[in-house]
């Protein structure tokens, strides 16, 4: 009974109602269902103190963005200098080339990575045979699980212009060896194959389990009705995957200020520096090796307004345009 | 299964239970542990906490037996944190903001900005006063060394690690290749690119293959090494007029780019230089490949030559061949590896406690240990010298203790093992004498300018990432022209400048 008035509570028909809701009678209905449902709660404790001990009280660090931290002083005796830190970043000519590095990193991610686990369980999806199936599915999961130095090792091992397998081969089939790994224009190139090449197959493991869900009745009903596998695929598979693909996209959009630090630090070497360096490597040269601690606060924050910011946008588009976003 | 409450509670009230009861447990045998140490008294063993540096997996255990002897002679008890040198500065600096420093702590960089804050906040002791009751501190480091470390304010706020000043990172090349190809010992670089060429197109090795190269370096430590060769100055600064002007700007410094470049174009130099790692670096070395490196004369039967002989038997110790000087030039050490330093969270009397170990283990009987091991463990006496066994020593970690202490005191150089090790040590005697005599001093090191301090590290790497594109031509050099010209006229640039020159002159020159 009680599980049942949850649900409807949650209805989305019953949401509207919910949000207009005011919030004394939030937290009469609150104190109430607790009173209801004690060992939910009870069971649900260990969670939530988890999440207000590491990771809402670790958040005033955050404030040490607006002083001048010092360690000695403590976050109470360092003095505080308003935005000032942020306008030393945004003033400095490093900004853009940093601004400029991230995000086109993650634009070529989001245009060649994002849809490329779609198309692999797309084509997964139609593989007859169970065990092979099975079998090229391992295969394409196996590289999600190699860390980024073993990555970056064997790209250098592959790529090296002078001890590399690839130029060696080219030398020997009588071509000039290319430049790859201190080439300023290819930096960007190697890191989304590098992305794509690891984790296009991790990447399929949630499409895949959005069509084990499709009902069969749907494919039946469009082959009788005369569609191939091609108008099956565009008329069922990628519809029952639309929600997921929105989802996912949402929260890619939110990483647009990250890229993975560890990777591009590993690739990183000084004829590339112009277009290596990202928000995350500059964090880790100002604030760990530099010690400007409150300086790459600042940045950090930044980082996270802004994806923050997108990620509410995104949602939002996605709401108006009937996908459903994430909230 | 039908979940009930009561089931739900059940489930609950366990796992509070067990992690409660795991935390009681825990918690309550570090207390029956360190009350069987208080028991002996705190007066009697001074328990102090250290955090140094270790090339070595895994590092020396808590109850390592070189340990257990050096605490007994010491009279101490010691927790040592040993941290991976390849990460050491970035845990340090998470230490140094967690305030929380452990008792000892050494310090890489001491005039660093993290460090030089916490001793502007006065949270590190300054030792200097208590200098005079210790005199093994005095004798055990080198004077240049205690008075580089000197903070700008002329006092001491960590004992230096003392090293040997003549022992730095030069040109090493294979005599066996110069021989086989009549080549003399390069004394300058035009005699060093002609080596280098022969090592590159004639074919040394023998194996009939245009498989060999010059000079194996990382790409910093080269274009580092060859621009204070250029200019004759170590490190950043030269005395011009009465003042300091910043060399890598010299334009002695733009000729070794040139070089280096020319070096790169003609294949002396690893092709994928940029890309290289500390050990692919030696491996070109050890496998055969590279006929010279930029190292320390001691790192010879360490790192290189066991891997080298496995390949070339005819190789030997003295093979490893340390140039004396280049253009006349060869740098000179400062004495110093990083200091260890005192936070004031420790109270005077445990200061005391601190600097006493320090001191009784620079007394050379105490300082053997890590040297020369255990009698009958690690070493056996004949005809009255130590014959130490070098397997048992590394399995030990008895080297990794000198991260902690080093005494430069020559007596406890083990003697050589065999006549090539024997031969490599007067050779590099030999050549440490005519270096010490010809050898330049950094002057640059502890002057304190703050806008050099803010300046510098941005800049620095900016020098690094232009240079490196020249070397391997992706730059013209005019490229370095504009840094130089724009960054000369760069305010911040100019007061920098300035304010080392008057650190310099304040610091009384020499």
């Amino acid at each position: 009974m009680d599980q049942a008035e949850t649900m409807t509570d949650n209805h989305p028909a019953y949401r509207s109602k919910g949000e207009s809701m005011s919030k004394r009678t939030y937290i009469h209905r609150l104190v109430r269902d607790i009173g209801r449902n004690p060992y939910l709660y009870l069971l649900a404790m260990p969670g939530i103190l988890f999440f207000i001990v590491f990771k809402y009280i670790p958040m005033w660090g955050t404030l040490m963005a607006f002083q001048d931290y010092s360690p000695f002083a403590g976050m109470e005796g360092s003095h505080w200098v308003g935005l000032e830190h942020f306008r030393t970043f945004f003033a400095t000519p490093d900004f853009g080339m940093l601004l400029r590095n991230t995000l086109a990193i993650n634009v070529l991610n989001l245009v060649f990575f994002f849809p490329l686990p779609i198309a692999l369980a797309l084509l997964l999806n139609e593989v007859r045979s169970g065990a092979y199936k099975r079998l090229v599915q391992s295969v394409l999961y196996l590289p999600h699980f190699l860390s980024w130095v073993i990555l970056a090792g064997l790209t250098f091992t592959l790529f090296a212009k002078g001890e590399g397998l690839v130029n060696h081969l080219l030398e020997a089939a009588g071509y000039d060896r290319i430049d790859i790994l201190t080439n300023p224009h290819s930096f960007w190139i190697v890191i989304t194959l590098q992305s794509m090449w690891k984790d296009a197959g991790w990447g399929t493991i949630v499409f895949l389990a959005a069509m084990a869900g499709v009902d069969p009745q749907l494919y039946e009903a469009a082959k009788m009705d005369g569609a191939g596998r091609f108008r099956q695929m565009w008329h069922v598979t990628l519809p029952a995957l639309r929600s997921v693909i929105v989802v996912l996209l949402i929260l890619r959009l939110g990483d647009l200020m990250d890229v993975g630090f560890e990777q591009v630090f590993l690739m990183y070497n000084g004829a590339v520096s112009n277009v290596a360096e990202v928000f995350d490597t500059y964090v880790y040269r100002i604030g760990i090796q530099r010690g400007e601690f409150s300086y790459s606060t600042a940045i950090g924050l930044f980082k996270s307004v802004v994806g923050l910011v997108l990620v509410l946008l995104s949602n939002k588009l996605a709401n108006k345009w009937g996908n459903g976003g994430i909230f | 299964m039908r979940v009930t409450p009561r089931l739900f509670f059940q489930i609950f009230i366990c796992t509070v239970l067990v992690s409660l009861s795991a935390c009681g447990r825990s918690a309550g045998s570090s207390r029956e542990e360190s009350g069987g140490q208080n028991s002996k008294g705190p007066s009697e063993r001074a328990e102090i906490s250290i955090m140094t540096i270790t090339p070595s997996t895994p590092p020396a255990s808590d109850d390592n037996v070189i340990k257990r002897e050096i605490e007994k002679l010491t009279d101490s008890k010691l927790d040592i944190q040993w941290i991976s040198n390849n990460v050491y500065d970035d845990k340090l600096n998470i230490t140094l903001v967690s305030g929380e420093l452990p008792d000892l702590t050494y310090i890489s960089d001491p005039f660093g900005p993290s460090f030089r804050n916490l001793v502007k906040q006065g949270a590190i002791w300054d030792i200097t006063p208590y200098l005079k009751d210790y005199p093994n501190l005095q004798n055990g480091v080198p004077e240049v060394a205690w008075e580089l470390t000197k903070m700008e304010d002329g006092k001491n706020y960590g004992i230096p690690r003392g090293r040997d000043a003549n022992d730095v990172s030069f040109l090493i090349l294979r005599k066996d290749w110069l021989d086989k190809l009549g080549l003399q010992p390069p004394k300058t670089t035009k005699e060093l690119y002609v080596a280098l060429k022969a090592f590159t197109g004639k074919d040394p090795d023998g194996n009939g293959k245009a498989d060999t190269f010059g000079l194996s370096a990382g790409i910093d430590t080269l274009t580092g090494t060859f621009r204070e060769i250029f200019t004759g100055v170590t490190g950043s600064w030269k005395e011009e007029g009465d003042g300091l002007t910043y060399a890598p700007f010299l334009p002695e410094a733009r000729e070794s780019l040139a070089y280096l470049a020319k070096l790169y174009s003609e294949k002396l130099l690893p092709e994928d230089l940029l890309t290289l790692k500390t050990t692919q670096v030696r491996d070109y070395y050890i496998g055969n490949r590279a006929g010279g490196v930029i190292d320390k004369t001691g790192t010879g039967p360490k790192v290189y030559s066991p891997g080298l002989k496995k390949l070339v038997p005819s190789y030997k110790e003295a093979d490893f061949y340390p140039l004396t000087a280049l253009n006349g030039f060869v740098p000179k050490g400062t004495g110093f590896n990083g200091i260890l330093a005192i936070p004031k969270t420790v109270p005077e009397d445990k200061l005391k406690q601190i600097l006493k170990l320090v001191d009784t283990w620079l007394i050379p009987d105490v300082s053997a240990v890590q040297r020369f091991g255990i009698e009958g463990v690690h070493y056996r006496v004949e005809n009255g010298v130590k014959i130490v066994d070098p397997d048992k020593l590394l399995k030990d970690n008895a080297s990794d203790f000198n991260q902690i202490v080093n005494s430069i005191d020559p007596a406890l150089n083990p003697p050589p093992a065999n006549p090539e090790l024997k031969e490599l040590e007067e050779l590099r005697s030999q050549v440490d004498a005519q270096r010490s005599k010809e050898n330049v001093p950094d002057i640059g090191v502890g002057l304190y300018s703050p806008a050099a301090e803010k300046l510098l590290p941005d800049l620095e790497k900016r020098i690094s990432d232009l240079t490196a594109k020249i070397v391997i031509g992706q730059e013209p050099l005019s490229a370095w022209d504009d840094l130089v010209a724009k960054t000369k006229s760069d305010p911040q640039f100019i007061q920098s400048t300035e304010e080392m020159s008057d650190a310099y002159r304040k610091r009384g020159g020499h």
